[in-house]
């Protein structure tokens, strides 16, 4: 999961300027230039709307002139004033069907919104009864005090609750364990550059296992429906795998590039399991609500139905209070929400079905589509919010793979949308890459040069792999 | 963008010359403001509340001619414009009457006897301002080379 990034930077005035135009002023310009300068035949005037919003979300997601949570509130309300039912009435465009405001406001609340929150609720209750940190402690005692074995144990356990809890919290808390383990490390031992690299690194990776893991992994979610829908359990049948897999592979890398020189390492943390009765109903429903997401196929209840769980009984139990409640990611949640009103007006006004008309996909190859598609996620997840990178090219590649006459060859059209979703969690090669990445970076122990050359090595090493699970599940 | 304060209120011209200049490391991101008195912080502080400016961290001398450090303290911890600023006292004279009412009255953060070592009141601000960004909901990306990187994950991994 993502925080806004770089949004308060400073930046020189006339780059500043510049970016503004780019982000507001192009998509003004596209909003009033005659239809006919678009080289879409038949265009209608919804359709350049969406157009506008869509370069407009995408350079505000890119640049980040405002805050990437505010840019998804403001392209629901462009959407609504512009194109919807309720919208402007002298804007209204005469011919077009218009989209339902109904439903483009409801995407705040929609399933996958949902789903978040419940593992927004899980993270914060277990942060607030200890439960990371305690199993953390119990977790990676058999680990022992070899530093090589300690480090796979460190990133097994930064994977493993990355996949439940948001990958930024996760990172925050090993490397809070991790900073007293640094300070006793001589300073020549590169093996210290290794140990501030595989938590950021097992942190992103880990968001792959489950659906809600990672923003877009959800968004992923957003676009297989019907037949090519994935369920819970499902999904962590090849995404745990997958993590697992590359994880190792990271480990084993960075021993071979960062060795340890100290023999011995002795990992402290303090506690123990609380006995008390909230705290029992946290770990109950915590079990309770992971085993319901992996048994849907017995009880036909579906992920986002069990997310609610949660959110029911730690507000009833006030394990949750309203403080609490006050403090959750709601930026993620409205980040998700514009991203999926986004795709719904590209579907809705017959954009996305136009375009992908207009472009001759019988001459091109399936494959050849799948890997640009997904090394595209990739580079652009390295340089903005991984979310904001699924937000733009899922509702896009949804429509592609709709159209495009081979799909079967790689296994349909959940083949390519999982391609690119994944592939999203793999941008890491700089520090402003993703939030785990910021805060490695801030322990002073890595040069950006050596995060881009792992990240850069376990990018490539992840997208080889992704092609291989689909291949194999497909 | 609004601008960050560190303030540092100290009598003796050289005493408050060496404090900045142990906080320098802040300068290029945070503005530092030197006072000779507590009246004298007083109207700095008015000034940039005005101009919606964040006083994040206060160090004060305690003995001072007119108003003293641990009443200016007391003052600031009463004014609810200044709940989240964070007070360092940095002291060789206090009495123990002095420092209990500096806990208790003035709920300072930190209590630094003089004379100091320039890396621990460099420490103590580093954590004291990381507490304020986050506190305040500062997007602390930016200052990350600022912040105490120990106290920042911490923060973090309660904040979920």
């Amino acid at each position: 999961m993502q925080l806004t990034f770089a949004s308060s930077i400073k930046r020189p005035i006339l780059k500043q300027i510049f970016i503004y135009l780019l982000c507001f002023g192009l998509p003004i310009l596209c909003v009033l230039l005659p239809l006919a300068y678009f080289p879409i035949p038949d265009l209608s005037i919804s359709e350049q709307r969406v157009i506008a919003i869509f370069i407009l979300a995408a350079f505000c997601w890119i640049l980040e002139p405002i805050p990437i949570h505010a840019t998804s509130i403001l392209i629901i309300f462009l959407e609504l004033v512009l194109i919807s039912d309720s919208g402007w009435q002298w804007l209204r465009p005469a011919e077009d069907e218009l989209l339902s405001h109904k439903e483009i406001i409801s995407t705040f609340a929609s399933p996958i919104i949902m789903l978040f929150l419940g593992g927004f609720f899980l993270a914060k209750a277990a942060t607030k009864f200890r439960l990371d940190t305690n199993l953390a402690r119990i977790l990676l005692y058999p680990f022992g005090e070899k530093p090589k074995w300690l480090m796979l144990g460190l990133m097994m356990i930064t994977a493993f609750f990355s996949m439940f809890m948001s990958n930024t919290a996760t990172a925050a808390m090993m490397l809070a364990i991790l900073v007293p383990i640094l300070a006793v490390l001589p300073d020549t031992d590169k093996g210290r550059t290794g140990l501030a690299l595989s938590i950021p690194i097992a942190a992103n990776v880990g968001g792959i296992g489950t659906p809600i893991g990672t923003p877009p992994n959800a968004i992923a979610l957003e676009y297989l429906t019907g037949d090519d829908s994935i369920g819970f359990g499902a999904w962590m049948s090849f995404g745990v795998p997958l993590a697992l897999v590359l994880l190792v592979l990271s480990w084993a890398l960075l021993l071979f590039i960062f060795p340890f020189q100290s023999k011995k390492i002795e990992l402290k943390i303090k506690g123990r399991f609380l006995q008390t009765p909230k705290a029992w109903i946290v770990y109950i429903t915590f079990l309770l609500t992971i085993i319901l997401w992996l048994t849907d196929f017995l009880h036909g209840i579906n992920a986002y139905t069990v997310a609610i769980l949660p959110v029911v009984i730690f507000l009833a139990t006030n394990i949750i209070n309203t403080e609490d409640m006050k403090k959750l990611s709601w930026d993620i949640l409205w980040l998700v929400s514009g991203g999926i009103a986004l795709g719904y007006a590209l579907d809705q006004s017959g954009l996305a079905a136009h375009l992908v008309q207009s472009i001759p996909f019988q001459n091109m190859s399936v494959i050849a589509i799948m890997v640009a598609a997904a090394f595209l996620a990739m580079i652009m997840a390295n340089f903005m919010s991984n979310t904001a990178t699924a937000n733009l090219l899922l509702p896009i590649i949804a429509a592609l793979a709709v159209a495009i006459p081979g799909i079967h060859q790689i296994g349909g059209i959940n083949t390519l949308i999982l391609a690119v979703a994944l592939s999203a969690s793999l941008g890491m090669a700089l520090p402003i890459s993703t939030p785990p990445n910021a805060l490695a970076h801030a322990t002073g122990e890595i040069q950006t040069s050596q995060m881009a050359r792992m990240g850069i090595v376990i990018g490539l090493i992840g997208i080889v792999l992704v092609f291989l699970t689909l291949w194999i599940i497909a | 963008m609004e601008k960050l304060y560190i303030l540092c209120i100290e009598d003796q011209p050289e005493v408050l010359n060496s404090i900045v200049e142990d906080l320098s490391f802040f300068e290029e991101h945070l503005v530092i403001e030197e006072c000779e008195s507590a009246s004298e912080a007083e109207e700095i502080i008015e000034e940039l509340d005005a101009k919606g400016d964040l006083l994040a961290v206060v160090v004060s001398d305690h003995v001072m001619p007119g108003k003293n450090g641990v009443d200016f303290l007391s003052d600031l911890h009463d004014d609810d414009r200044f709940r989240n600023t964070k007070k360092i006292l940095l002291t060789g004279l206090a009495t123990h009457a002095d420092t209990i009412r500096a806990i208790n009255k003035a709920a300072i953060d930190r209590y630094i006897e003089k004379p100091w070592q320039s890396a621990l009141l460099l420490q103590y601000v580093k954590e004291l301002l990381t507490l304020y960004v986050i506190e305040k909901g500062i997007p602390y990306q930016p200052l990350m080379k600022y912040l105490d990187k120990a106290t920042l994950f911490e923060l973090l991994k309660k904040a979920g």
